[in-house]
């Protein structure tokens, strides 16, 4: 490990310690910096010695950004990689798209992860709380955990009969937000139910910036609007179920759908001539190109407790549909004008349709200190796409993946973990053949097999191990383990011109499952005038997957772009965060959040490069007063956030170098008493300072879009009924 | 409080920037370059191409290290979609549509692993192609696969 690094822990560690001294009353507040190093918390966890930080709705609230990754994107280690306002997907401690996986109700959320173009699919106003566990999580969730888990749950039902919910009212300045999201939770004898309705509606954001350079190509953006990125969300959910003390089984069906437009300008990397006359008449209209995306769920959790087992079992079933609309463009050998005969929209460039059905069971008993869990997984997913253009074959493709964990308790204060899980994957993969003809390297013209028919098969076996110990007021949690990844369909099947990128993109029919072995450790220090997590990682890939772009172009195969191949290569990655509170002034909280991670190939022809959308390392200062101003007014702050970023210079090809930033954010907020009820207002201002700043895990970054400007949000909450 | 909250900010600052400035090892960062100035390179933008005559195509290509290999695409800008990377706008015809539009895809790998590079082709552009707008792509690549693009908006006149 580096000399510097260390130092950087080290710092961090004696920095820490100072003037922690003070004599304020701790607050018990959830917020979403809270990592909870409650000493007691990970003898109930599923998730062992794995450090989890928890938010809770409120925190979600008040730190609301335009997606909910950008929400929890202020939890260092967290991140997100974003494509405009609204849009966003998780990143962990660097690692992102299949190498993190999302769960909502204890069911894994399928979406398109691999692509760079769209968000997570899940409504931020319909959640309860989220937990994020870093660090690699195979052993509980098989495939894809390997960077880490963002967990979702629904809002807790009432524990005595009645109603509870909120009215939520949203605004943001910068793209002109309007929404609303109203959600309920009931219980009435032994029967629990609830739902909820979100819509939001925004127009183009803004940034900094009057001109952006895509390739040279200088875009001029009228009143400083990104070109149609406007868009409409409409969400729901609706839950019924019933509860005993020993069984419970409760089902959730939500529908998520939204409508948003792409920067007209550049689709992809491609720059765009476009009617500015006809692009620039609404900020609120949706043109070319543009996606829409449904993403149906339904699931089923089940509970049952005997006097020595717990049984979980969750059914669910979704669907994802994603359409990506534009207009005809022939690019390479597609016929000129787009023929009349295809069965398929002039305006459909891609669909993709996904569907899962999926079990997941455990069970929970105890054997003397041992506290054992065993249970399975299994899913069956079917792909299927549509429209011109390609990137990916059709697939089926089905999982399933057993495992046992033992938590073993040695004191009150030391806590043993272990783990294996052993999965099996089969993928098949459909042919597909070009619409339009090519020019081949023997002068014929021919429509080229972009995909062949292919099956495989991938087991892995993975381990965890880790050790929880408490001393006195320091909590320190050691893991150790071993993750995997299946390779994507993509990544050995694809062979595919993807013309927005310039790219050609070859799969490797070879590949086998990624492997990574970590260790993470967490050393948290709690006192009532301070806490302090600190959380180093260590990471090292046999076989990390990326797609390398190479020196060479392909004329035939490729229409004479430069082929980027699914390559495999040894990683190294540390890294770190850390957490820290002082509360030494009475109604004053000081917060130092930081984030580092570094990566290295070792390997493979980009051998010293790091990985592509590394995030550069950050230190975010918060400062926060609690005045009591008012009997009327509870719970009143005032905060400013203050985050550097440094420069990311360690790129790898096709990336740009990103210069750092500081970034200032306002909150406040108080909830006002009228009568009986209360009025949760809550203010941001997001890049108070108009900064012109590039987030270099940002899909625009490629084309130096810079990064939404100010941004004044203001929402009101209304909760009902009882707690 | 505030002295203390500074301090801190600083040194978080300078053992940050300490974590990052290391480790750097001479990797390749930089992008090969498509000298569109140089007094033989053509097409330049808005050059005007003769259909059934052949031009000599001609770009100077550099690298600070190795050159990989170069491509060239020409396709019709009727719809004035424009790929164009240059500042300089060139006079459209209004929007029509392609009958038999001329396109042309042409990959060449670069011998030699050389740091600069002329790139020629003698290109024939068929007498019964469409006239009009036409985008002329070139892109080049380096050992290490970065690339660089140029789109150029060039005229096919009768």
């Amino acid at each position: 490990m580096s000399r510097s690094f260390l130092l950087f822990s080290l710092f961090f560690i004696q920095g820490s310690f100072l003037n922690l001294y003070g004599q304020e009353k701790l607050e018990r507040e959830i917020d979403l910096q809270e990592v909870r190093v409650d000493g007691n918390r990970y003898k109930h966890a599923m998730e062992g010695p794995l450090s989890v930080s928890y938010i809770h709705i409120d925190s979600l609230q008040k730190f609301q950004g335009g997606s909910l990754m950008q929400t929890l994107s202020r939890i260092p280690g967290v991140g997100s990689i974003g494509i405009g306002a609204s849009q966003s997907k998780p990143q962990i401690r660097g690692l992102g798209f299949n190498r993190v996986i999302t769960v909502e109700n204890g069911i894994k959320h399928e979406g398109q992860q691999w692509g760079l173009d769209h968000g997570l699919e899940i409504d931020q106003y319909s959640i309860g709380s989220a937990e994020i566990i870093k660090g690699p999580s195979s052993f509980m969730y098989g495939s894809d955990a390997i960077g880490g888990v963002i967990r979702l749950s629904s809002v807790q039902e009432p524990e005595e009969d009645g109603v509870n919910g909120s009215l939520n009212l949203i605004a943001k300045s910068n793209n002109g937000t309007l929404g609303s999201s109203a959600q309920f939770v009931a219980k009435e004898g032994k029967f629990v139910f609830g739902g909820g309705i979100t819509h939001l509606n925004y127009g183009d954001y803004r940034v900094p910036t009057d001109t952006v350079y895509v390739y040279n190509y200088a875009v001029g953006l009228k009143n400083n609007y990104v070109r149609n990125t406007a868009g409409r969300e409409t969400d729901f959910q609706i839950r019924g179920g019933y509860i005993t003390e020993r069984f419970s089984s409760i089902i959730y069906l939500s529908n998520y759908d939204t409508k948003l437009g792409f920067f007209a300008n550049a689709h992809g990397l491609e720059p765009r001539g476009v009617n500015t006359a006809l692009y620039d008449k609404s900020n609120r209209d949706i043109s070319y190109p543009s996606q829409k995306v449904n993403h149906f769920k339904i699931i089923n959790r089940n509970y049952f407790e005997t006097d020595d087992q717990k049984i979980w079992i969750d059914i669910a079933y979704q669907r994802n549909n994603r359409k990506e609309f534009n207009h005809y463009v022939a690019h390479g050998y597609m016929p000129a004008v787009f023929p009349d005969n295809m069965g398929i929209p002039e305006d459909l460039e891609r669909l993709y349709d996904k569907s899962i059905y999926s079990i997941h069971v455990k069970d929970q008993f105890t054997k003397g200190s041992h506290q054992i869990t065993v249970g399975g997984s299994a899913e069956i997913q079917h792909n299927h796409i549509g429209g011109w253009g390609f990137l990916i074959p059709e697939y089926d493709q089905r999982a399933a993946g057993l495992f046992a964990h033992d938590q073993y308790s040695i004191d009150q204060n030391t806590m043993l973990y272990a783990a294996l899980r052993y999965d099996y994957s089969h993928n098949q993969s459909k042919a597909y053949r070009d619409w339009f003809e090519s020019e081949t390297e023997d002068g014929t013209r021919d429509k080229i097999l972009r995909a062949e028919h292919t099956s495989k098969t991938f087991n892995s076996l993975v381990w965890g191990l880790g050790l929880a110990k408490q001393f006195g007021t320091i909590e320190a949690k050691l893991n150790i383990g071993k993750s995997f990844r299946n390779p994507a369909t993509q990544e050995f099947a694809s062979n595919g011109v993807n013309y927005h990128y310039y790219s050609y993109d070859i799969g490797d029919r070879n590949l086998s499952p990624e492997q990574s072995y970590q260790a993470d450790l967490s050393i948290g220090w709690r006192k009532e005038a301070a806490d302090i997590v600190i959380t180093p990682f260590y990471n090292y890939f046999s076989n990390y997957i990326y797609l390398n772009p190479t020196s060479r172009f392909d004329q035939f195969h490729g229409a004479g772009n430069q082929i980027f191949k699914y390559s495999e290569s040894k990683v190294l990655r540390y890294g770190g965060e850390i957490n820290a509170n002082f509360r030494f002034v009475k109604d004053w909280k000081l917060e130092v959040l930081g984030e580092f991670v570094k990566s290295k190939q070792l390997s493979g022809s980009k051998k010293g490069y790091t990985l592509p959308f590394s995030p550069a390392p950050s230190v975010l200062i918060g400062l926060d007063w609690y005045p009591k101003i008012h009997q009327f007014l509870n719970g009143t702050y005032f905060a400013v956030d203050c985050k550097w970023t440094a420069e990311q210079n360690n790129i790898v090809p096709p990336e740009e170098k990103s210069p750092s930033y500081t970034l200032f954010n306002f909150r406040a907020g108080t909830d006002f008493k009228v009568n009986n009820s209360v009025v949760q207002l809550r203010f941001q201002i997001q890049n108070l300072l108009d900064t012109k700043y590039m987030d270099h895990t940002s899909f625009y970054r490629l084309i130096a879009l810079p990064e939404q400007g100010r941004n004044l949000i203001l929402s009101a909450r209304v909760p009902f009924g009882k707690k | 409080m505030n002295r203390i909250s500074k301090s801190i900010l600083m040194l978080f600052f300078l053992t940050s920037i300490m974590a990052c400035k290391k480790d750097n090892e001479s990797i390749d960062d930089e992008k090969p370059k498509i000298d569109l100035t140089a007094e033989n390179a053509f097409p330049k933008q808005c050059s005007q191409i003769k259909r059934g005559e052949s031009f000599k195509f001609q770009m100077h290509l550099s690298d600070n290290v190795a050159l990989g290999s170069y491509s060239i695409d020409v396709h019709h800008n009727f719809d004035h979609h424009s790929h164009s990377t240059e500042v300089e706008e060139c006079t459209l015809d209004p929007v029509k549509k392609p009958i038999q539009p001329f396109t042309m895809v042409k990959s060449m790998d670069i011998p030699g692993e050389p740091k600069e590079y002329i790139a020629q082709l003698q290109i024939d552009v068929p007498a019964d192609v469409d006239p009009g707008n036409y985008h002329f792509m070139v892109q080049v690549t380096d050992l290490s696969g970065w690339s660089t693009q140029r789109g150029i908006s060039i005229r096919i006149t009768e």
